[in-house]
């Protein structure tokens, strides 16, 4: 790199501080809110700091009222199972794709890489019909069974790590006597480690953040907390700041998740974006 | 290659649930709507064949032409959005204090969800929200209004959050093509004697061109699918449907199945046509591997 003169270092310090003021603004009176009382939210302007810092009071009502506890397990039982699936299958596809040549395999990897072709959203018609008729409306097990699919970026991620583990490692096991199967549980797998945290930790925040299919098939008692969040919306009788409370506890996880898993996250993303 | 039978059941006993469950849930939905797409389906009884008048409606319809007009505002905004990425990604490229910080602030937005901008942006532009209350502090509160309730503002208004959301995603493919950048050059430049601005607008931004034309497609084929945003913060009122809720509202509300399915089919083309030239392109445009 050049060395950059005064005026570009200024410069840069300027863009991005007014950067980060244009991201926290809209956050701030949220956060503001979720510490008011209730008179304080009527009688002050949004961008007055609460009164006092320590009022828990809108957290504990919006916890009890939202059923965001619950809501939460439910999260948590849906990602811990359907990424396990998902990661497990995409493995062993990729695989597959990698170190076998059979007839159907150029097939294969088209079908899956067409799907990134086929949004999400122009299928649900008939995909609505289908886990209607399995008897799942209303199930966790029908956004399980919708996010365990695997899909082409999470082999391309695995694709490119298997790139990495020499083939020889295989053929030796091979001599030695070790079934395929075993080749991949014992030897593939621990190898595909850092590719299967990516795919977990990206799509880990997609489905966490997720709010159409649940909100289209969990539609009663049972809800993840997006759409438990979502519901303080229809119900107008909840007071404003206790909305705020709710949101602001919907932002921790994730910011928690973020301060530890920063350096994957970008490599990740730009990861996934590039395949 | 394939030597022993065993083999061929390994390979078909890994390859054959994900297979079912990508031809279950992603082919077969896709090809039956195409054919419901022409019938009256309602989701119970056996489908009509009506020809094209579900496609009919929804070119000649107003109510659904609007559908799309309002996905252009998503497009306009895309503009702004990837200019402020794209400079912010010059920006951050480099070694300086801090950087750290900046990074992990600028990505913030990006990793909350639907409902959490939504709210977000509720407080925004309520009448007593953040933004009137910033246009008045600084003189302009003649500008302040019911931004979500005035009908010829409501759908910039709310494509403007695309902005706040989304820039965070074309950041980091900015970014990261920046990095790819080979040192070589800057090196070769330096010792040419350039400068900083130089250098940005001679090996920075050509560079980065592809990723560029990816984003601008990438933003197109989001803005068709726009849902969460007008759908949390109005469901839809106040003339600010999309495509998706539309289909939405068509296929699990109004129980028109067949016509959900036609726009289903309108949009997927529209994604279609803009992923396979953003392939086409990136194929082409890629000058390092």
């Amino acid at each position: 790199m050049i060395s950059e003169s005064k005026f570009y270092k200024i410069l840069r310090y300027v863009v991005l501080i007014a950067a980060c003021v244009f991201v926290i603004i809209p956050v701030m009176p949220l956060v503001f809110m979720a510490f008011k009382t209730g008179v304080e939210y009527t009688t002050t302007s949004v961008l007055t700091p609460p009164e006092n810092w320590f009022n828990m009071y809108n957290f504990k009502y919006a916890i009890r009222v939202g059923n965001l506890g619950k809501a939460l397990l439910n999260t948590t039982i849906i990602l811990v199972i359907s990424l396990t699936i998902q990661t497990i299958f995409t493995t062993m596809v990729s695989y597959v794709l990698h170190r076998f040549d059979f007839a159907g395999k150029k097939l294969v990897h088209i079908l899956f890489t067409l799907t990134m072709f086929i949004p999400v959203v122009t299928t649900q018609t008939v995909v609505f019909q289908i886990i209607y008729r399995m008897g799942l409306v209303n199930k966790m097990l029908s956004v399980i069974l919708l996010y365990s699919g695997v899909n082409i970026i999470g082999i391309y991620i695995m694709l490119n790590q298997l790139n990495s583990i020499p083939k020889d490692l295989d053929e030796s096991a091979l001599i030695d006597g070790a079934s395929y199967l075993r080749i991949y549980w014992g030897i593939i797998l621990p190898l595909l480690k850092p590719a299967c945290t990516t795919l977990v930790i990206i799509n880990g925040i997609g489905y966490y953040n997720d709010f159409y299919i649940p909100n289209l098939y969990l539609r009663k008692d049972v809800q993840t907390f997006t759409v438990a969040l979502y519901k303080f919306f229809g119900n107008t009788a909840t007071p404003f700041e206790i909305v705020a409370a709710a949101i602001f506890l919907g932002i921790i996880p994730i910011m928690i998740a973020f301060i530890f898993l920063q350096k994957y996250i970008y490599y990740g993303l730009a990861g996934a974006i590039k395949s | 290659m394939v030597r022993t039978k065993g083999t061929r059941i390994l390979i078909f006993s890994f390859l054959v649930i994900p297979v079912i469950h990508l031809l279950v849930f992603s082919y077969i939905p896709i090809v039956s709507n195409v054919f419901l797409s022409f019938t009256d389906y309602n989701g119970v009884t056996t489908p009509n064949w009506v020809g094209i008048r579900n496609y009919k409606r929804l070119f000649t319809d107003p109510q659904y032409i609007k559908l799309f007009k309002n996905c252009m505002w998503y497009m306009i905004v895309a503009i702004p959005q990837l200019i402020f990425a794209f400079v912010l990604a010059i920006f951050v490229n480099g070694k300086f204090r801090g950087i750290n910080f900046f990074k992990g602030v600028l990505i913030v937005p990006y990793l909350l969800n639907g409902v959490i901008v939504s709210t977000i942006f509720i407080i925004f532009f309520n009448n007593s929200g953040t933004f009137n209350s910033l246009l008045r502090f600084s003189g302009l509160g003649g500008l302040a209004q019911q931004w979500l309730h005035n009908l010829r503002l409501v759908n910039p208004a709310i494509a403007s959050i695309s902005i706040w959301r989304y820039y965070g995603l074309n950041f980091i493919m900015f970014f990261s093509a920046l990095q790819a950048i080979p040192t070589e050059l800057f090196e070769a430049a330096s010792i040419d004697g350039s400068t900083k601005w130089q250098e940005i607008r001679y090996i920075s931004i050509p560079s980065i061109l592809h990723i560029l034309f990816i984003n601008v497609l990438l933003s197109i084929s989001g803005s068709i699918q726009v849902f969460e945003i007008p759908y949390i913060m109005l469901n839809g009122s106040n003339g600010t449907v999309t495509p998706v809720i539309q289909i939405q509202q068509s296929a699990f509300s109004e129980n028109r199945v067949g016509f959900a399915a036609a726009l289903s089919i309108l949009v997927f083309i529209i994604v279609v046509i803009a992923v396979s030239i953003q392939k086409v392109f990136d194929k082409r445009w890629t000058l390092y591997d």
